[in-house]
C-alpha cells in the first residue's frame, strides 16, 4: 500500500464535490453540535458557579449550625480565625399581609450581611437603610413573588410572627442563593434583631444559624476546614467554603448535563445510521472505479485507505462545523441564556466540552464506517463487466476486532467524561439494545407487510405501499431505525413524566395531609389540638415532638463507615421521641420500651433505612442534637411508609432520652379542602409564631420541578429526533430513483398522479406509525421499569401521550417522504424508462 | 433538436406495424409519442379518436390503462413487487374487482402460473420479459406498443416471446406497433415503416410476406 498514492487519488475523487455526502455531514454537524452545546453551557455554569463561590456561599468559607446559635468558645474561635464574620439565621415562617398569609423563607441577618456580593433591592436603597429601623418599626425586605402573594408594595406594613414590619423594598438579587429557585417559601430579609418580640426564634423552632467567614488573603481553605472540624468538634457543624459555593447547584448540573450528553450520545448513534447509510450509497457508486482502481494495480489496503482518507477528511470538515455550531450558538446567545438561569455562568470557549465532542464523533464515525470501507476493499476487477454491486459480505476478522475496540473505546470515553460509569453502561446497553430491537422490528414489519400485501384487494394505493415496505429495497428499516431511538426517548419520557406527576398531583393529594404545622410550643398544643378537634372539617390530627440530629456514628465509628453514603446521612434529620409506640405503627423487628422507661438511652429506626444501612438490632448509634451527642441503642425496627407524605420519623428515641432538650412539635393535620383556608385563618391568628406549609403548593412545586427536567430531556431527545429526521431524508434522497422508476411504470400502467402520491404518502405514513408503534412499546416498557423499580409508584399507559408518538413518527416519516415525491410523480415515463434500457 | 419532423402515419385497428431503423432515427420516440408517454412539440397525435396532445398526464394514464398496453425492451417491472402482483396492477388501476384471478390466468397464458409468487429480480430475463407481456395483455388493450421486447434476450427465448406477442395480438384483436433491428421480425408485420432521420418511408410488403413469415 502506498498511502501517499491513496491520499491523492482520494482528493482527486472529492474535487467532485461534497454532493453525495451532505447527509453524513449533517449527521455529524448535529451529533456534534448537540454534545457540544450541552458540554459548553455546563461547562459555563461549573465556571459560573467556581467564579462566585464566595458570593453564592455569603463569605470564603461557613459554618451552620442546626437548631441553635453557636456557643461562646465557638464563636471565639470563629472570631480569632476570620478577619470578620456574619451570622445568620435561616427558618421558615409566615408572612401576614392584612388577610393574606404566606410560607416565607426568613433569612435574619447582623449588621457586616452581606459579608460578599451585594444584596440587590428595588428602590435602589442599601441594607442597612432598608432593614432599619424607623418610627419604631423595623424595616424588612422580601421576594417580588411573595409581595406578589400578598399583595404587599414597599411601604405596607407586613406581620412576621406577633410583630409589625415595614416592607422598605423588593429583593432583585440575592447574593449568597444556593437553591437554583427551587423552595417552598420565598425570601424575606430583616435584621435577626428586629426579631425580639416577634415570637419567632424561640427555643425548639427549627431553623439553621450560618456564621460566614471573611478569612485572611490566601488563607488555605483546607487546612482551615480541618482547623474548624478539630476546633469544633462534636458541634454537629457543617463546613462549606468557596472551592464549591453551592455544592447542590454544581452537582445537579453537573449530573444533569452528563444525562443530556448521554442523550446526544443516542443522536449521534442515530446520525451514525445515517452516515453508514450515506457512506454505502457512495462507495455503490463507486464500484466501477474501485474496479477499475483494482484493474490498473491498486492493491485491497490501497482501495480501502483512498476511502478512509476521504471520511476522514469529511469526519473532520463535518466536527469543525459541528464544533463552531455546538460553541457558537450558546456562546453567541450568553446575554439571553444568561438572563434566564437561576444561577451564574460564563459563556466562553471551553476546550473541555468540545474535545468531548469530537471524541464522540470521531468514534461513531469509525464505528460506522469501518464495516462499509472493509467492504469496498472486497470489490473484484470483474464487477467491471459483471453487474457492478458492492460486496455484501462480513468483512476481515480485523476489521470487526477493530469496529469492537472503537465502540469499547467510545463507551470508556462516555464513562469517564461522565463520570458515571453504570449510567454509561445503562445508556450504551440501551442504544444498543434498542438499535438492535429497532433492527429486528424492521425485518419483521417487512414480513408483515409483505403477508398482508395480498387482503389489500381494492386498495390499489395501499396495496402498492405494502408491496414496497414488504418486496426487495424496502426502507422499512432505515425508517425505523431512524426514527425509533429518537421516539423510543420521547415516549418514555412522555409515560414516565405523566405517571409521575400523576402519582405527585394526582394520587398524593388524596392520601396526604392538607398541612404540615411546624415550631409549635409545647404549651400552644392543648389550644392548638382544641381548634382542630372541634372542627367537623378536620379528618385527622397527628403531632409529635420534633428535634433535628446528625446520625454521626454507628458502633462508635464515623457512620459512613457502615452506611456509606445513604441519604440518611446526608445532613441532618428530624428525631422523635414517644413513650408508647405510636398510632398507626408496626414493629417489625424487636421491642418497644416500656412506658416508663428511663434507661439508657434506645432508639426505634425506620426498617428499610436500617436495612439498606447495615443496621442491626443492638446496633449503638450516636446522634447530635443540638451540639449534644446521644448515643442509644437500637431496640426496633418499624415500618415507616415515605410515600403517603405523612409524618415518619427515621428515628424515634425513647422520651427520657430528649424531653429536656429545648424543642418543639411537627402536627399534620388531614382537613377537607373547604376546611382549610379557616384553619389556617385561626391557627395564624392565634399562635403567630406556628408555620404552615400546606402540601398542595410543594405538591405542586415538585411537580413542576419535575416538568422542567422532563422538558430539558425532551429537547435532548428532539435532537436525536431532527438527527432521525435528516438520516430520514437521506434515505428518501437515496430512494428516489427507484420511486422514480416505479413511478413512470405505474404512469405506463394507467396510474394517476395522485394515486400514486397517496401510495408514496401511504407508504410513509405507514412506516413513520410502524416506528412509532415500536418505539412506543420501548418507550411503554422503559416507563414501566422505571416506575416500577426506581420509582416504586403505579404505572398505567399514558394513551394522549402514546398517540402523540404515534401520530409524530407518522407525521415525520411523511414530511420526509412527501418531500420526495414531488419528484417522482411529475417524470415524463419515457425519459426514465427509456434511460435504463 | 428535432427527433421526428414533417411526419404523418395512419395505424389502423388490428393492424400490425413494425417500426425499423438505426439507431437514434427516432423509431422509440415514435412509440411513445403513439402510447402518450412523450408530448410532441408540435402535431397531432390521435388515438383511438383522441387527440393525445389536448389531454393532460393523468388523462393519458386512464387512456393506457384501459386501451394500451406496453412492452419494453428492459422489462421494466416494479421490483418491489411479485410477478402476480406486477401483472394484477393494471387490473386493479382499473378497479377490476378479480383482479388477482385475472392475473394468475395471464401468468399461465404466459406459462408462468407457478412463478407467480417470485420477484423480478428472482426471474431470468425471458421470463420477466413474459409477465411484462402478461401485464400488457391483461387489461384487454385496443392497442400493443412493444419496444425492442428481444432486445436483451437470446435469440431462442427472444423467438418464443415474439410468438406469444403475436398471439396475444391476434387472440385481442389488438393493433401491435413493435419496434425492432430485426429485419425478420418486422416483417412479420402487416406493414413495416422506416425511419431514416426523423423521416419515416413505408416500406412496400408483399400481401403474402407476413403470412409466409408466420
Amino acid at each position: 500500500m502506498n498511502a501517499s498514492i491513496a491520499a491523492r487519488i482520494a482528493l482527486r475523487e472529492l474535487r467532485g464535490g461534497l454532493e453525495g455526502f451532505r447527509i453524513f455531514l449533517a449527521c455529524v454537524i448535529l451529533g456534534v453540535a448537540a454534545i457540544a452545546a450541552v458540554g459548553t453551557v455546563r461547562s459555563s455554569i461549573a465556571e459560573g458557579l467556581a467564579r462566585e463561590g464566595a458570593t453564592l456561599l455569603g463569605g470564603d468559607a461557613e459554618i451552620e449550625l442546626t437548631y441553635r446559635f453557636a456557643n461562646e468558645g465557638e464563636r471565639a474561635w470563629m472570631n480569632e480565625a476570620a478577619l470578620s464574620v456574619s451570622e445568620i439565621a435561616d427558618f421558615r415562617s409566615m408572612a401576614l399581609f392584612q388577610e393574606r398569609r404566606s410560607l416565607t423563607q426568613i433569612k435574619a441577618v447582623d449588621d457586616a450581611y452581606p459579608l460578599v456580593g451585594k444584596l440587590e433591592l428595588s428602590p435602589d436603597i442599601s441594607v442597612s437603610e432598608a432593614l432599619a429601623m424607623r418610627s419604631g418599626q423595623p424595616g424588612l425586605v422580601m421576594h417580588p413573588t411573595l409581595a406578589e402573594r400578598l399583595g404587599a408594595t414597599p411601604g405596607d406594613t407586613v406581620r412576621l410572627g406577633t410583630k409589625e414590619f415595614r416592607l422598605t423594598a423588593l429583593i432583585e438579587r440575592e447574593p449568597d442563593t444556593r437553591s437554583a429557585g427551587f423552595g417552598l417559601g420565598p425570601r424575606t430579609i430583616v435584621k435577626r434583631t428586629s426579631l425580639e418580640g416577634s415570637g419567632l426564634l424561640q427555643p425548639g423552632t427549627l431553623f439553621s444559624s450560618l456564621y460566614r467567614l471573611d478569612l485572611p488573603p490566601g488563607a488555605d481553605l483546607s487546612v482551615m476546614k480541618r482547623a474548624a472540624e478539630s476546633a469544633l468538634e462534636g458541634s454537629g457543624m457543617r463546613w462549606s467554603d468557596a472551592r464549591n459555593g453551592a455544592p447542590g447547584v454544581a452537582e445537579f448540573v453537573d449530573r444533569l448535563g452528563a444525562f443530556l450528553i448521554l442523550v446526544g450520545l443516542s443522536g449521534l448513534a442515530v446520525g451514525g445510521v445515517g452516515i453508514a447509510a450515506a457512506l454505502r450509497a457512495y462507495l455503490a457508486g463507486k464500484v466501477r472505479v474501485i474496479a477499475i482502481l483494482r484493474t490498473i494495480g491498486a492493491d485491497q489496503a490501497t482501495i480501502f485507505m483512498c476511502y478512509l482518507i476521504q471520511v476522514g477528511l469529511l469526519a473532520a470538515i463535518g466536527i469543525a462545523a459541528g464544533l463552531a455550531l455546538g460553541v457558537g450558538v450558546p456562546v453567541g446567545l450568553a446575554s439571553l441564556i444568561e438572563a434566564r438561569l437561576p444561577v451564574p455562568a460564563v459563556f466562553a470557549l471551553y476546550p473541555a466540552p468540545m474535545i468531548e465532542a469530537a471524541i464522540y464523533s470521531l468514534l461513531t464515525v469509525l464505528i460506522f464506517t469501518l464495516w462499509p470501507l472493509a467492504q469496498a476493499r472486497e470489490v473484484k476487477p470483474a464487477a467491471l463487466y459483471r453487474d457492478a454491486e458492492a460486496a455484501n459480505t462480513l468483512p476481515e476478522l480485523r476489521f470487526i476486532a477493530a469496529t469492537v475496540t472503537a465502540i469499547a473505546t467510545l463507551i470508556a470515553a462516555a464513562a469517564f467524561f461522565s463520570g458515571d460509569l453504570w449510567l454509561t453502561l445503562w445508556t450504551a446497553g440501551g442504544i444498543a439494545g434498542a438499535l438492535l430491537l429497532l433492527a429486528l422490528a424492521g425485518t419483521g414489519m417487512r414480513h408483515l407487510a409483505y403477508r398482508t400485501r395480498r387482503y389489500t384487494r381494492g386498495r390499489v394505493a395501499l396495496g402498492w405501499a405494502l408491496a414496497a415496505i414488504g418486496g426487495p429495497g424496502s426502507t422499512a428499516s432505515a425508517v425505523v431505525l431512524s426514527l425509533g431511538l429518537g421516539l423510543s426517548v420521547l415516549a418514555a419520557i412522555g409515560q414516565i413524566d405523566r405517571n409521575l406527576r400523576d402519582a405527585i398531583a394526582g394520587d398524593l393529594p388524596e392520601i396526604a395531609p392538607s398541612y404540615f404545622f411546624v415550631d409549635i410550643q409545647r404549651d400552644q398544643m392543648p389550644g392548638f389540638s382544641a381548634r382542630l378537634e372541634r372542627d367537623d372539617g378536620v379528618d385527622r390530627v397527628d403531632a409529635a415532638p420534633m428535634l433535628r440530629g446528625v446520625l454521626t456514628e454507628i458502633n462508635g465509628k464515623p457512620a459512613a463507615e457502615t452506611a456509606g453514603d445513604h441519604w440518611v446521612l446526608q445532613g441532618d434529620r428530624g428525631v422523635s421521641y414517644a413513650a408508647s409506640l405510636p398510632e398507626r405503627s408496626t414493629i417489625t423487628d424487636g421491642t418497644w420500651w416500656s412506658a416508663n422507661y428511663s434507661g439508657a438511652p434506645q432508639v426505634s429506626f425506620a426498617q428499610e433505612e436500617a436495612l439498606e444501612m447495615g443496621l442491626k438490632l443492638g446496633d449503638e448509634i450516636t446522634v447530635n442534637i443540638l451540639g449534644r451527642d446521644i448515643t442509644a441503642e437500637v431496640s426496633s425496627f418499624r415500618e415507616v411508609d415515605f410515600s403517603t407524605a405523612g409524618m415518619g420519623f427515621i428515628m424515634i428515641m425513647n422520651e427520657a432520652a430528649l424531653v429536656a432538650a429545648p424543642h418543639s412539635f411537627i402536627a399534620t393535620v388531614y382537613a377537607e379542602e373547604t376546611a382549610e383556608a379557616a384553619i389556617l385563618r385561626d391557627l395564624s391568628e392565634q399562635f403567630p409564631n406556628i408555620t404552615a406549609i400546606r402540601v398542595k403548593d410543594a405538591v405542586e412545586q415538585v411537580s413542576d420541578l419535575l416538568a422542567g427536567l422532563a422538558s430539558a430531556t425532551a429537547w435532548g431527545a428532539s435532537a436525536t429526533l431532527l438527527t432521525g429526521f435528516l438520516v430520514l431524508i437521506g434515505a428518501a434522497a437515496a430512494d428516489q430513483r427507484a420511486r422514480r422508476y416505479e413511478a413512470a411504470i405505474l404512469k405506463t400502467l394507467g396510474a394517476s398522479r395522485a394515486r400514486i402520491l397517496s401510495g408514496l404518502a401511504l407508504r410513509a405514513a405507514l412506516l413513520g406509525a410502524a416506528a412509532g408503534l415500536v418505539a412506543l412499546v420501548a418507550g411503554i416498557a422503559g416507563a414501566w421499569a422505571v416506575s416500577h423499580f426506581i420509582m416504586g409508584t403505579q404505572y398505567s399507559v399514558v394513551w394522549s401521550s402514546a398517540l402523540f408518538i404515534i401520530a409524530g413518527g407518522a407525521t415525520i416519516s411523511l414530511l420526509a417522504g412527501l418531500g420526495y415525491a414531488l419528484g417522482p410523480i411529475s417524470v415524463r415515463p419515457a425519459g426514465v424508462l427509456r434511460a435504463r434500457d | 433538436m428535432r427527433i421526428l419532423e414533417a411526419i404523418s402515419l395512419d395505424v389502423h385497428k388490428g393492424d400490425t406495424l413494425g417500426l425499423v431503423g438505426p439507431s437514434g432515427s427516432g423509431k422509440s420516440s415514435l412509440l411513445m409519442l403513439m402510447g402518450g408517454l412523450e408530448r410532441a412539440s408540435s402535431g397531432e397525435v390521435r388515438a383511438l379518436g383522441q387527440d393525445l396532445s389536448a389531454l393532460s398526464e393523468d388523462a393519458l394514464a386512464r387512456l393506457r390503462r384501459d386501451h394500451i398496453g406496453v412492452v419494453f425492451q428492459s422489462f421494466h417491472l416494479i421490483p418491489t413487487m411479485t410477478a402476480l402482483e406486477n401483472v394484477a396492477t393494471p387490473l386493479e388501476l382499473a378497479g377490476v374487482s378479480d383482479a388477482t384471478e385475472r392475473a394468475q390466468a395471464e401468468l399461465h397464458e404466459v406459462g408462468l402460473a407457478d412463478r407467480a409468487g417470485h420477484y423480478p429480480s428472482q426471474l431470468s430475463g425471458g421470463e420477466q420479459q413474459r409477465v411484462a407481456l402478461a401485464r400488457a395483455s391483461a387489461p384487454r388493450p385496443n392497442i400493443l406498443l412493444a419496444d425492442e421486447p428481444t432486445g436483451n434476450l437470446d435469440s431462442q427465448t427472444g423467438a418464443a416471446i415474439i410468438d406469444m406477442l403475436f398471439g396475444l395480438q391476434a387472440r385481442h384483436s389488438a393493433t401491435l406497433v413493435l419496434v425492432t433491428h430485426d429485419p425478420g421480425l418486422a416483417d412479420r408485420c402487416d406493414r413495416v415503416i422506416e425511419l431514416h432521420d426523423g423521416q419515416l418511408t413505408e416500406r412496400p410488403q408483399a400481401p403474402d410476406q407476413a403470412a409466409r413469415a408466420l
